[in-house]
């Protein structure tokens, strides 16, 4: 089509703007966060052992892979989508093509979340750039909604184009005194949907939460829930606030205000070290809330280790936090009865803080996880892998997001007896003919996620049928595909 | 210049082309764009129409460019995932598309196929942007290439197919009964001896699309299977028949007569069928009558879809139902020139009833029209579900996009299509409780008042 003469310039502009603006100043000051890549070493493509997976990240700088053939898979801004779809009273404008909208529609009618403006660039703006649409869509929702806030969420066609948004957010915040939070996602930038929660937590927390040190210190607690269940973050509520803790429950279902007083909180717990992780070191770093680190509250004793983790932060009282685990413990044991997985052999294809949690529940109910495919792998779970190596140093870890190609490769390999999966394309896993428990809609943490998730997992291995139907529909891969070794199209990038 | 819109349900021309490409059995889609786009519109389309999984859906091929690509240009990184997925993938015929990105950095497509061909894969193209229009758009432009480029690989068939019928217009998903209809607008051609071809769905692949030039007439459903129909008049000569919208009830009757005429087909053979369907729905509506009258399904309503939808739908509910149709909302855009004889129409179905037509995709807009009408059911998306709970009246979801319904062969076409319309809209009225219309009024009152306060 047509090759803009201007793009390339503006775009190394662009770039180095970013560069210069994430030295080692106030991490707020940047215009966006750091990519994983760049921030964590993240790798999204790799297979092999768990040892192997140690070696990788021990010896310096992992080496990057990319895929010579790969399916669709989540993007930055999807999950700027999916994290603002849970902020209360506010508006997005997505200034973007008209698709890029798309997953707001599924937030807004399966969940009554969000509500979502396209500025619907055409072929006209894609050259002339289209400031002034975004001004009239801004002004026109604010009159009609009076949000709390309003979200501007960038995209390739803004990205490439380098459309000034920042003098939009400032001109309009004066004009119609309204927090206007600009949200720098592309699409192409990073290899890593997660980037994208990244990027809105930055831009939350640059624009919401106030300046550093302009806070009066409040006794509330933050605790960090990005885009989990809602049935989770109430499970994790029940469980802190029966010990006595004043929560500030940030970004789901978070307001306006929520950000300001999460600044000034004592302290900050997460539910998912993997996607609260900015948030949490950068509220440590930027306004000096101290920040604890605990695995996932997945199954009894993860979450009795995470409520350890988070009463000695907060110095409760030991003997009560350790009675309140019992008590709860003994609940759930009473509602397992003797169900149990001993002898089952399970497959997770888990985001990656959750299949590392998730294997230990399944070991907690006796089953053997034979393999996992995590979404991402990086230095945030050297620990974990190294824990791991030691106890299972040939278990197969796969990173992948999105790639149901060489998922199906592997699990044709290992027959697995149940499969654990939360991502969009459990459909073709089905058809392998295991049992398949989709974690994506289903409640997994604390003491109540146990109970639930067994009853998932006893259905699942009772009754198969609907696996072995499904299975009278092949997969759409060739007969040839399975013969190759499945990180066949994995390679190290050529710089 | 293309204004903004809330709650958009038109997607765009990319998830357009790619509810062509997944409907038809044996036809891959490579998508030559940033990693999203595939899950958007697995999200955002497939996942509310009750689900379509073929290989589409997030496990679509897609080359999912980076940021070198973007700088230096994606050309390698297609090439590279076009050998791989005809390596990998099942396939009959592989289809690129491509998205915003790969369209502003000036990746040459047509390039691409040709190196493809070269090395002998079945392999068309069509530029498919979403900055060039909607979901709409893309089935446009995904059937032309389809029918442009197709020949080329030398599989047409060469000799015609008497009585062979194409059949355009019904958007796969965006019409969210697109299977079920096809299906029985299918049944209604062989009824009278005809051979449709559907084109899409179970059971559709390239014998189907090898044969279009083929066929004797060309039934454009609605407006945007004109585009086609006109291609293959200019190239073949085919006949076109265009109809005002989704033939349901009666209007499948006039149809199949009109669709005699024109082929010259058998008079008594085609009456005959006409009378026992009709036969069949006279004595659906006979069992249904005390339903009716204790129930009040005589009502003013609301309907919200697109254009042939919202023809076809309407004109079932007044002209054989007896309901009237107060405020009807056309979504899908259609083209200036079919404007004014769709109001024409859509006016006329029920003289001096005060039928307000309106033309529009926001869900802004929309919601304002529905709560200032005053009507007793609304028939329409998930996104008008709010509006309907803060009027207090039966809803029923028929028109894309869907959360409460699970879909796979159900349809509003035809003389079934008609029954399926009446069990579905009497249910919603029968389980919103039916005496609720008697207490419109006060309910109205309520609705605008709790309006101050809705989300």
């Amino acid at each position: 089509m047509k090759l803009r003469l201007g793009w390339f310039r503006k775009w190394n502009q662009f770039k180095t703007v970013i560069s210069k603006t994430t030295a080692l100043m106030s991490l707020l000051k940047a215009k966006s966060s750091r990519t994983r890549e760049k921030r964590l070493d993240t790798l999204n493509a790799w297979q092999g052992n768990v040892s192997a997976a140690v070696t990788e990240f021990s010896d310096g700088e992992p080496v990057k892979r990319i895929r010579t053939f790969s399916q669709s898979t989540q993007d930055d801004l999807l999950y700027a989508l999916r994290l603002l779809a849970a902020i209360r009273n506010s508006v997005s404008v997505i200034h973007a093509g008209r698709g890029c909208v798309a997953a707001g529609l599924f937030h807004q009618v399966t969940k009554g979340n969000g509500r979502w403006i396209v500025t619907n660039l055409d072929d006209r703006d894609t050259i002339m750039g289209a400031d002034l649409k975004l001004r009239k869509a801004i002004k026109e929702v604010y009159h009609r909604y009076k949000p709390e806030v309003i979200f501007i969420v960038s995209s390739p066609i803004v990205a490439i184009n380098n459309d000034d948004i920042q003098s939009v957010v400032e001109e309009l915040h004066e004009e119609l005194e309204l927090d206007i939070v600009p949200i720098y996602v592309t699409g192409f930038a990073s290899h890593h949907a997660v980037t994208g929660y990244d990027t809105t937590l930055h831009a939350l927390l640059k624009y919401l939460a106030g300046k550093r040190g302009e806070h009066n210190k409040n006794n509330s607690v933050n605790l960090l829930s990005v885009a989990e269940h809602p049935d989770d973050r109430r499970e994790a509520e029940r469980i802190l606030t029966s010990l006595g803790l004043e929560l500030n429950i940030l970004p789901d279902e978070a307001s306006h205000g929520t950000f300001r007083h999460a600044a000034a909180a004592r302290y900050s717990i997460s539910l998912d070290q993997d996607t609260g992780n900015y948030l949490g070191i950068t509220l440590r770093d930027e306004y000096g809330v101290p920040y604890a680190e605990a695995s996932r509250p997945i199954g009894i004793g993860a979450t009795g280790r995470w409520l350890s983790v988070a009463g000695k932060a907060l110095g409760l009282d030991e003997a009560a936090v350790k009675l309140f685990h019992e008590q709860e413990s003994e609940r759930v044991q009473k509602a397992l009865g003797d169900f149990n997985l001993n002898g089952v052999r399970v497959y997770l294809g888990l985001a990656s803080a959750t299949s590392f949690s998730v294997l230990s529940l399944i070991e907690e109910l006796g089953g053997e996880v034979v393999g996992i495919t995590v979404s991402r792998l990086d230095q945030l779970h050297k620990e974990r892998l190294e824990e791991l190596s030691s106890r299972y140093p040939v278990l197969q870890i796969h990173v992948a997001d999105g790639q149901p190609f060489e998922e199906a490769n592997i699990i044709k390999r290992l027959s697995p007896d149940l499969y654990l999966g939360d991502s969009a394309h459990l459909g073709q896993i089905g058809r392998l003919g295991i049992p398949v428990v989709s974690l994506e809609e289903t409640p997994v943490l604390g003491y109540n996620g146990v109970i639930a998730l067994a009853r998932r997992f006893s259905a699942a291995l009772l009754n198969r049928t609907f696996g072995a139907a499904l299975a009278r529909t092949p997969l759409p891969y060739k007969e040839s595909w399975f013969r190759r070794s499945p990180n066949w199209h994995i390679k190290k990038e050529v710089k | 210049m293309a204004h903004h819109i809330e709650g958009s349900r038109n997607s765009c021309a990319l998830h357009g082309a790619l509810q062509v490409i997944e409907a038809i059995e044996g036809v891959v889609p490579v998508i030559h764009s940033t990693a999203g786009c595939g899950v958007q519109h697995f999200l955002g389309v497939n996942r509310l129409n009750a689900g379509a999984d073929r290989f589409g859906g997030p496990p679509v091929s897609n080359s999912n460019i980076s940021e070198k690509h973007v700088v230096f240009g994606g050309s390698s990184r297609l090439r590279e995932q076009l050998k791989n997925t005809v390596k990998i993938v099942e396939g009959d015929l592989y289809v690129i598309v491509t998205g915003c990105s790969t369209e502003m950095v000036g990746d040459d497509i047509p390039a691409m196929t040709k190196e493809g061909r070269d090395q002998d894969f079945q392999v068309i193209y069509a530029n498919t942007p979403g900055f060039r229009g909607d979901v709409h758009l893309g089935y446009q432009l995904a059937v032309k290439a389809l029918i442009e480029q197709l020949p080329s690989l030398g599989k047409g068939e060469q000799s015609p197919i008497e009585g062979l019928v194409n059949i355009w217009g019904i958007v796969p998903h965006q019409d969210p009964f697109w299977a079920g209809n096809l299906e029985e607008i299918g049944r209604l051609l062989e009824g009278i001896g005809l051979k449709p071809n559907l084109l899409f769905g179970y059971g559709q692949g390239l014998t189907a699309w090898n044969r279009v030039p083929k066929a004797a007439l060309n039934v454009v459903v609605s407006v945007w299977g004109d585009a086609p129909a006109l291609l293959l008049e200019e190239r073949y000569g085919a006949q076109v028949l265009r109809l005002e919208g989704l033939p349901v009830g009666s209007a499948a009757g006039r149809f199949l007569q009109t669709v005699g005429d024109r082929l010259n087909l058998d008079v008594t053979r085609t009456e005959n069928f006409i009378k026992s369907e009709e036969k069949r729905l006279s004595t659906y509506l006979a069992s249904i009558a005390d339903t009716y009258y204790r129930a009040g399904f005589q009502r003013e309503f609301a309907l919200i879809g697109e254009s042939a939808q919202v023809v076809g739908i309407s004109e079932f509910l007044a002209g054989t139902l007896g309901l009237i149709p107060r405020t009807l909302i056309i979504t899908d855009n259609p083209p200036e020139n079919v404007r004014e004889a769709l109001l024409t129409t859509l006016t006329g179905l029920v003289e001096n009833s005060g039928t307000e037509v309106f033309f529009s995709e926001d869900l802004a807009e929309i919601t304002d029209i529905v709560r200032s009408a005053a009507v007793e059911l609304v028939l329409g998306s998930a996104l008008e579900e709010p509006v309907a709970v803060e009027l207090g009246v039966p809803f029923l979801q028929l028109s894309f996009p869907l959360s409460k319904q699970v879909v796979l062969s159900r349809g509003y076409a035809g003389y079934r299509g008609a029954a399926t319309l009446l069990e579905d809209f009497g249910s919603a009225i029968l389980s919103k409780g039916y005496n609720s219309h008697i207490s419109q009024e006060s309910q109205v009152h309520t609705a605008s008042e709790s309006a101050l306060y809705g989300s």
